[in-house]
């Protein structure tokens, strides 16, 4: 092992406590999964508080889910699936080098995070206008059902933290956009964008399980 | 040894699994409107989730491909935690003889 036969041996992208491209590239995507099961933990809190307060008041959890609409619910998972796919797409181009079609596909992913956002607003807007607000503000008579304010509190909540999670997400897209235009990202070097894909499925993964969860309970 | 040997997930595979996503969903929205007695609507809807996380988890987040087994192992210590961490929970609050705090 000749030291400089391993120098010249390395690409510019790899840090120099890295053996290789190799290793460098599986340990981000280790730091990310284990990034990714705190974040299981993060939402597992109020995952775990909806299952606490769905055992003691399930005719309210029943009643308060059906105000909310399954159709618009549905509709953004289709949007989070298809923003999966475009993410999946993206870096399927990167490793094969095509740097256009990457920029497209992170793109169109960035747009499918905006339309899941506007689709929110527009949702807990019509909620709000109803009286609907989280907490002591809560002042919707429509659900005969007590606490039926816990319920709206936890949407609020896990809808709310899950936004926050797209709208990163989004800023994420925007910053590997500039870097793939700036040309920093090619079919040997691609780990942000990886990375950024394992994060934006796992947004997709909580959404998955809030759909039922929130619209489809009752 | 600094050659790499990534998976690339065909562009067919990706819109397939996309496709099934796609199709799971209505079915579950579908359920949804079926009104189904108690515990099978949250069944349902669980079971359906729950078989499209796995396809998102294999087939987009590449653990059906992983070649270190550890990234696995770490996603499922992740459910693992949250199993404990609910499933302990419930032990508590499902035998409460008074619902504590009281709101």
């Amino acid at each position: 092992m000749a030291q400089a036969n391993v120098a010249t041996e390395r690409e510019a992208f790899v840090q120099h406590h890295f053996v290789n491209a190799e290793q460098q590239f599986d340990t981000a995507k280790l730091g990310m999964w284990i990034f990714l099961v705190t974040e299981i933990l993060f939402f597992g809190g109020l995952f775990c508080s909806y299952v606490v307060f769905r055992t003691w008041y399930p005719h309210t959890f029943m009643e308060a889910s059906s105000h909310l609409d399954k159709l618009l619910g549905g509709a953004d998972t289709v949007d989070l699936i298809c923003s999966s796919v475009t993410m999946a797409l993206a870096i399927h181009y990167i490793q094969k080098g095509n740097e256009r079609m990457t920029m497209i596909m992170l793109g169109i992913t960035f747009l499918f995070g905006a339309a899941f956002i506007g689709s929110h607003a527009y949702e807990w807007l019509d909620e709000m206008s109803h009286g609907i607000y989280p907490g002591k503000a809560y002042a919707f008579k429509g659900i005969s059902g007590s606490h039926a304010y816990v319920f709206f509190s936890l949407y609020y909540l896990m809808t709310g933290l899950h936004g926050i999670h797209v709208l990163i997400g989004m800023g994420l897209m925007a910053w590997l956009m500039v870097k793939t235009k700036r040309g920093r990202f090619s079919a040997k070097y691609y780990t942000p964008i990886e990375i950024t894909g394992l994060y934006w499925h796992f947004v997709d993964l909580i959404w998955i399980f809030l759909l039922p969860l929130l619209y489809l309970v009752d | 040894m600094s050659e790499q040997h990534h998976h690339i997930v065909p562009i067919k595979m990706i819109l397939t699994v996309g496709a099934i996503l796609v199709f799971l969903t209505i079915l579950t929205v579908f359920i949804g409107y079926l009104h189904l007695p108690n515990p099978y609507n949250v069944i349902a809807g669980i079971g359906i989730a729950v078989i499209k996380a796995s396809l998102v988890v294999m087939f987009f987040m590449n653990l059906y491909w992983e070649r270190r087994r550890f990234n696995i192992m770490v996603f499922l210590a992740g459910i693992v935690f949250l199993t404990v961490f609910v499933g302990i929970t419930l032990l508590d609050t499902l035998h409460r003889a008074h619902i504590t705090p009281g709101f």
